[in-house]
């Protein structure tokens, strides 16, 4: 079992988890005990093979799913806040909301009253530069907007951890390069246990502390990664001779899972 | 390919940004003129297209190259219509009509998307329900008339209960398609929010299912009109339907042609209804429109 250790506790602590999907052609093994250990206030980036099973993981991980055996234990912190919060791709942003209520939606989920979710909605929309976009709704927004929505409104809970799912995927290549860089600035200053999932490696390194690597289905943790680049991150690291190494390393023990998982289907 | 002569203004690099700014804007109002031109041209169309053949009918009709005892002129439908108004004929028949089709229309909308709305948020309503009601849908709703009238009476209720139950089943089935079509991954977000409940429907299924119902609103509208005018010319002795039905029977072609054009305008009129209700409601599904309407 490899453990990401320092001296913090950890804000999740992944025990054996295994998953087993039953469907109506038999019995699919997502996830084949899997140990992690994250630190509080670490940002950790999944990459693996498509139906790995990373997006189970994380799900598990912020209790949309359970898992078949084995335990998660998430950290509470001893606040009303949900312990976690999730980014999906834009599609998660609520079409019938302007992008105020949507930012807003989390904490209002948890009841806080509107003149204090919309004072916190407004701060985040701020941040994220949709200021003067408040009152319109997503369709009328770009998916870079959109995203950036999603991204305020699980900030905007004030969750200790934020769980997200492939949320920049949607987006093209420039947009994203640009989200990743907002996404930084956004964590570094407000930090929070971050669980990014992706397929892009390069996205991996650029904004992770920890990179877990997993094999192709069954999930299984391949190899996890502790990424060297030093904070902030310069803008021209993904050109250093480091950053390729690393990449160069993730992509061959990728390299074959995913050969495996496009035999797989 | 040699290039295309076409008329230019050359500015030095260096460039009149001033002289730029202004050519940039006279070009870009010519083209908004240019736009404004041809959507007035649609509409000119649209409106003359019927006003021609309006003009044919009449002419038609006055030369004798159609007998205009069955295909009165245009403009004999016309002063008839304006004798059943002054005399009160016209609104004797609309009234009961107008206060039939909306009540069946209230009542079936509501309880429509009230068991649509259950069906779609309980799987076991939805299962108890679901078989029953589809089977229940392809029964058409006016062959059910005669025994609503041998339960009822020759009242209003048996008018009133045919319209609101077709408009019933078609909201049920479309509230029902509203919440169960609602994307996977909104439900997953409003999950992962912690909605449940109360909140979940007033914030999530509700709102996601309301586009689906006001088109079935609005095809509910359309088969309202049908059925309390097909009930109408068999149950009854006054409305629309029984204008038109005993304008056949004494052979009053004008006033059958005045019938028929006030049903067609209360169909448009309820339809224009929903519309406008569907735009205060739904507010994020015509967003999009307003803007590009700007933007041009």
């Amino acid at each position: 079992m490899a453990v990401i250790s320092s001296g913090i506790r950890p804000a999740f602590l992944v025990e054996g988890v295994s998953k087993m999907f039953a469907g109506r052609t038999g019995e699919v093994l997502a996830l084949d005990d899997v140990s992690l250990q994250l630190r509080e206030g670490s940002f950790t980036c999944i990459v693996g093979p498509s139906g790995c099973g990373k997006s189970t993981l994380l799900r598990i991980l912020g209790g949309l799913e359970t898992a078949t055996l084995g335990t998660v234990t998430a950290n509470l912190a001893a606040t009303d806040v949900p312990e976690s919060a999730f980014v999906f791709q834009e599609h998660g942003v609520f079409p019938w909301f302007t992008v105020l209520d949507n930012v807003a939606f989390g904490v209002r989920m948890a009841g806080v009253r509107k003149a204090r979710r919309e004072k916190i909605a407004h701060d985040w929309i701020g941040r994220i530069g949709l200021t003067g976009f408040e009152g319109a709704y997503p369709h009328q927004l770009s998916g870079g907007m959109r995203q950036r929505i999603a991204i305020a409104r699980a900030f905007a809970t004030g969750s200790p951890s934020l769980l997200m799912d492939e949320p920049l995927g949607a987006l093209d290549a420039q947009t994203r390069m640009l989200m990743q860089e907002q996404l930084l600035r956004v964590w570094e200053s407000d930090q929070k246990t971050v669980v990014l999932v992706t397929h892009q490696i390069e996205e991996a390194l650029l904004l992770g502390d920890v990179v877990v690597v997993m094999s192709a289905r069954p999930g299984r943790v391949k190899e996890i990664i502790t990424v060297p680049f030093p904070r902030p991150r310069p803008a021209d690291l993904e050109g250093t001779p480091e950053f390729a190494a690393l990449r160069q390393h993730i992509w061959n023990a990728l390299r074959d899972e995913v050969r495996a998982s496009m035999e797989f289907s | 390919m040699s290039p295309k002569k076409t008329p230019t203004r050359t500015w030095s690099a260096s460039g009149d940004l001033a002289a730029r700014r202004r050519a940039l804007n006279a070009a870009s109002a010519r083209e908004y003129a240019h736009s404004r031109h041809l959507a007035q041209r649609d509409v000119l169309l649209s409106i003359l297209t019927p006003i021609v053949l309006l003009a044919i009918w009449e002419t038609a009709a006055r030369l004798g190259w159609i007998d205009a005892r069955l295909f009165s002129p245009p403009t004999r439908i016309l002063s008839q219509g304006a004798t059943m108004v002054a005399n009160g004929q016209l609104w004797a028949n609309l009234l009961p009509t107008l206060l039939r089709l909306l009540t069946g229309f209230v009542t079936g909308s509501i309880a429509g998307i009230v068991v649509g709305l259950l069906m779609g948020v309980s799987r076991v309503v939805r299962a108890a329900l679901g078989p029953m009601f589809t089977a229940l849908y392809a029964l058409p709703k006016i062959a059910i008339l005669p025994l609503l009238l041998l339960i009822f009476g020759l009242t209003e209720t048996p008018k009133i209960l045919s319209v609101a139950i077709s408009v019933f089943f078609v909201l049920q089935i479309n509230t029902v398609a509203g919440v169960v079509q609602i994307d996977e991954r909104i439900l997953e977000a409003a999950r992962a929010y912690r909605a449940t409940g109360w909140r979940l429907f007033r914030f999530v299924l509700l709102p996601g299912a309301m586009p689906s119902i006001f088109t079935g609103l609005q095809v509910a509208a359309g088969s309202g009109v049908i059925v309390i005018t097909a009930v109408e010319y068999v149950a009854s002795n006054q409305g629309l339907g029984f204008l038109i039905w005993n304008s056949w029977l004494l052979f009053q072609p004008a006033q059958m042609y005045v019938g028929l054009i006030v049903v067609s305008l209360l169909g448009a009129l309820l339809t224009g209804a929903v519309v406008l209700l569907e735009r205060a409601v739904v507010p994020w599904r015509r967003a999009n429109t307003l803007r590009k309407k700007r933007n041009t």
